[in-house]
């Protein structure tokens, strides 16, 4: 039952490329990237939004492009789409929350001069109410830009059926995440996040409708699901890839019960609002998310926040997944691995590479740090 | 007439600079506060306010200048950060672990602003020592200056709107009320002081150039952290006569100049002279680059002055689009006739590094002038190789004799 429900879902999180080959016969794929780009902004102008994570594919054309301390993400962002699949996509909205992104940006554009271009502005702040009254005039700039593309300007009632439909969407994930920590017995944290992942990739109708009958089934099975041998544990980082790391946590039998990636809990919290001007809604959503590294909010969130979830969650141990030469978290590092030490909270830093991760020797240190801290063998 | 013999600028950078840090080091006894800033900031609404401005970064330039970087960042890196981060905050991280300074440290903050258009890493930087001194920070964000008329408007209306933010919470700081008729003169002062410092580095479009980019290196110190005070006029004032003298006497700051270069990025500060000397045996002078007109700003003094403090900051080079980047490098390329350029990729800094090898074609393209790329840290020799960017710089120059034929 369970692999029928997973199978397209499970497909499209692993191979997007092959399993929507057809997809822009239908709709103009849009590609984005991390972070917060306002999907429903692309989906209520008619394009197909699609999230641009990286490839694991060896770097051929971008390392020349790009200085070699550049994080994997942004290079291999790159290297996806110029090397990988030039003809996937009709157009992007990339965002900028970084030097790096920033200036991807520029070299991005550059590249893909015939084909629909857009930065996305986010704050860069988003403790004070400037940030929010500037989200909601930069998404109203890309409304207007997104409409000139696509031909048609994008109403309010085409963005309120977006909107619907992404709440719905992400309403399905919340309670089958819910599942998930409540019946770690039910399926794995790789099969859970793939869920998630699908529904960067594929039509969100088609996602929903996949999901549906895959929650009524997780939710009538939860009592079944609660087996012993896993231990919850908060997983926090901007992405985790390659995905294999989540194969290694279901090893050792970590059942991922929270976490504050812009890829699961950033993307799925929290619903726009169905009352009143949308935009303002969006607007809103976008500043009550949780922390994100490069988004400067009040400093301390870097580690209160994931102290609140691990004591919330009852977890036992915090996996932190740093992405190689990424600034924002390289600054925040020092300061979270202190505070977890004062606090007593066990806690691993993974770090992660695209292309060159070592996943035999990452196996070794999850295992050794579950024994030696949770005494598990 | 009896009298003192007028000061030099070099006698009064050095008396300004002493003074400035009594002044920031006393800060407290005089019931004024002390606020770090980032190089590129609207430092007016500050100087408006009694509040002293000090700048991590240059303090840490003097770090690396006295070869302190490496022991420095080894002391931070010892404490879990890693050798990636810029050679600034390295120094800086250091430099509160270990308490080593060549100019007997500079005072806590009682306040933090970052402001992006500089870079992203210094507000991570500061959220370091926010989160250690217990101090706020506010970040000035300003996103890309994307060339779309309307979108600059809504920018400009954004970046206003957390100046006056930001005016609030140093009301809240300091208990004072915010006097807008000072900020006009402060404004007025750094506008005059800017236009000044452009003056001194346009004096390298004379042929031979009396200035070469390590002069404006050491000036462009004065006008970073004191801006919008009357001392900063009157000391590029004498600069720029200083130099204009030089220029009416014909005198090259090289012997027999051939080359005129353009660099790219900042300079790899505990190479300065070494390369200036190099450079100088094959008649080549780097003349300039985006980095030291980063402080050149026009003020609109009939504007509002939060407008044009926010107009003229988020549109800095770091922060417009790499198209515009390449023009005003190019608007440099022609006013300074030059022929040549070394585009240095700076490992601690990707704010200006990251697209250096499309800003290259881009160059190449439009002035048919080949280009010398590098990549080494500005700040620790850890990362410096001596023969090889050597022996590259030589070979280029050869290349540039070639083609001159
Ligand atoms: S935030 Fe980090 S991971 Fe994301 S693009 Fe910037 S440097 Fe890379
Ligand atoms: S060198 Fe670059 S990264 Fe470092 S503080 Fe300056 S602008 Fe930022």
């Amino acid at each position: 039952m369970k692999e029928r429900l997973l199978e397209r879902l499970l497909e499209v999180a692993n191979k997007p490329f092959e399993a929507l080959k057809d997809l822009r016969a239908k709709k103009k794929v849009i590609g984005s990237t991390l972070a917060d780009v306002p999907e429903e902004l692309i989906h209520a102008a008619g394009l197909h939004p699609f999230l641009i994570l990286g490839t694991n594919e060896p770097i051929r054309v971008s390392a020349a492009l790009m200085p070699d301390n550049c994080c994997s993400l942004a290079r291999s962002n790159l290297e996806l789409v110029l090397a990988y699949q030039p003809d996937f996509f009709d157009g992007f909205v990339l965002s900028q929350v970084c030097d790096t992104t920033q200036h991807l940006c520029d070299i991005w554009k550059r590249r893909f001069q015939d084909r629909y271009f857009e930065n996305f502005l986010a704050p860069r702040q988003v403790s004070r109410p400037s940030a929010r009254q500037w989200v909601a005039v930069e998404m109203r700039r890309l409304r207007e830009s997104l409409g000139r593309y696509a031909g048609r300007a994008i109403t309010d009632d085409d963005l309120r059926r977006s909107i619907r439909l992404f709440n719905e969407n992400r309403a399905l994930l919340r309670r089958l995440y819910d599942v998930k920590r409540r019946a770690p017995g039910l399926f794995s944290n790789r099969e859970f996040f793939d869920v998630v992942k699908a529904a960067f990739f594929m039509d969100r109708s088609e996602h929903t409708e996949l999901l549906k009958p895959l929650v009524q089934w997780a939710e009538g099975e939860a009592e079944k699901g609660a087996a012993d041998g896993h231990f919850p544990a908060v997983v926090a980082g901007i992405v985790v890839e390659p995905p294999q790391i989540y194969d290694l946590l279901d090893e050792v039998g970590a059942n991922v019960v929270a976490d504050n990636l812009p890829t699961a809990s950033r993307y799925i919290y929290y619903d726009v609002s169905e009352e009143g001007d949308p935009i303002e809604a969006m607007a809103e959503r976008h500043v009550s998310r949780p922390n994100f590294s490069p988004i400067n909010d009040q400093v301390e969130r870097i580690y209160t926040d994931l102290i609140e979830l691990y004591r919330e969650y009852a977890a036992q141990a915090i996996f932190y997944i740093h992405i190689k030469y990424c600034e924002s978290q390289d600054y925040d590092l020092p300061d979270i691995k202190r505070k977890m030490r004062e606090e007593g909270i066990p806690m691993l830093v993974v770090e992660t590479e695209y292309q060159s991760t070592h996943l035999a020797l990452m196996k070794t240190r999850i295992e050794a740090f579950c024994e030696a801290v949770l005494g598990r063998v | 007439m009896q009298g003192e013999k007028p000061k030099s600028a070099k006698e009064l950078a050095k008396e300004l600079t002493a003074q400035y840090l009594e002044e920031a080091r006393t800060a407290h006894e005089h019931g004024k506060y002390v606020a770090y800033t980032t190089a590129v900031s609207p430092v007016e609404i500050f100087v408006a306010h009694d509040i002293i401005p000090i700048y991590p970064e240059n303090h840490s330039v003097a770090c690396i200048t006295k070869r302190l970087c490496t022991e420095l960042s080894e002391a931070m890196e010892n404490e879990g950060y890693t050798s990636h981060l810029c050679a600034y905050a390295r120094c800086d991280l250091g430099y509160r672990l270990v308490g080593k300074s060549p100019m007997g440290g500079i005072p806590d903050p009682d306040f933090l602003l970052a402001c992006n258009a500089q870079c992203f890493t210094l507000t991570k930087w500061f959220e370091v020592l926010s989160r250690q001194y217990r101090v706020p920070l506010f970040v000035f964000d300003t996103p890309q200056w994307i060339r779309d008329q309307e979108a600059r408007k809504s920018i400009l209306r954004y970046c206003v709107e957390q100046l006056k933010e930001l005016i609030s919470a140093l009301e809240e700081l300091t208990g004072k009320r915010f006097d807008y008729d000072r900020l006009r003169e402060v404004v007025r002062l750094s506008d005059e002081a800017s236009r000044l410092y452009r003056r001194f580095l346009d004096m390298a479009s004379y042929k031979p150039s009396p200035i070469t980019i390590f002069d404006a290196l050491i000036h462009m110190a004065i006008t970073v952290y004191l801006r919008g005070t009357p001392q900063a006029v009157l000391y590029y004032r004498t600069l720029v006569d200083e130099v204009q003298q030089k220029a009416d006497r014909g005198e090259g700051a090289v012997p027999n100049e051939r080359f005129r270069l353009y660099w790219e990025n900042l300079p790899i500060w505990f190479k300065f002279r070494d390369h200036f000397n190099l450079l100088a045996s094959y008649g080549a002078a780097i003349l300039t680059s985006l980095y030291v007109h980063a402080w050149s700003y026009e003020f609109d003094l009939q504007k509002d002055p939060l407008e044009t403090l926010a107009e003229n900051y988020v549109s800095v080079f770091s922060n417009v689009t790499l198209e515009e980047r390449a023009e005003m490098a190019l608007d440099l390329f022609r006013r300074y006739s030059l022929n040549g350029m070394i585009m240095f990729i700076n490992r601690s800094c990707k704010a200006v590094s990251f697209a250096v090898h499309e800003l290259r074609d881009l160059l190449s393209e439009k002035t048919g002038i080949p280009a010398l790329v590098f990549e080494a840290d500005m700040g620790d020799p850890r990362f410096y190789s001596e023969a090889q960017i050597r022996t590259r710089i030589e070979a280029y120059l050869e290349t540039l004799e070639r083609l001159e034929g």
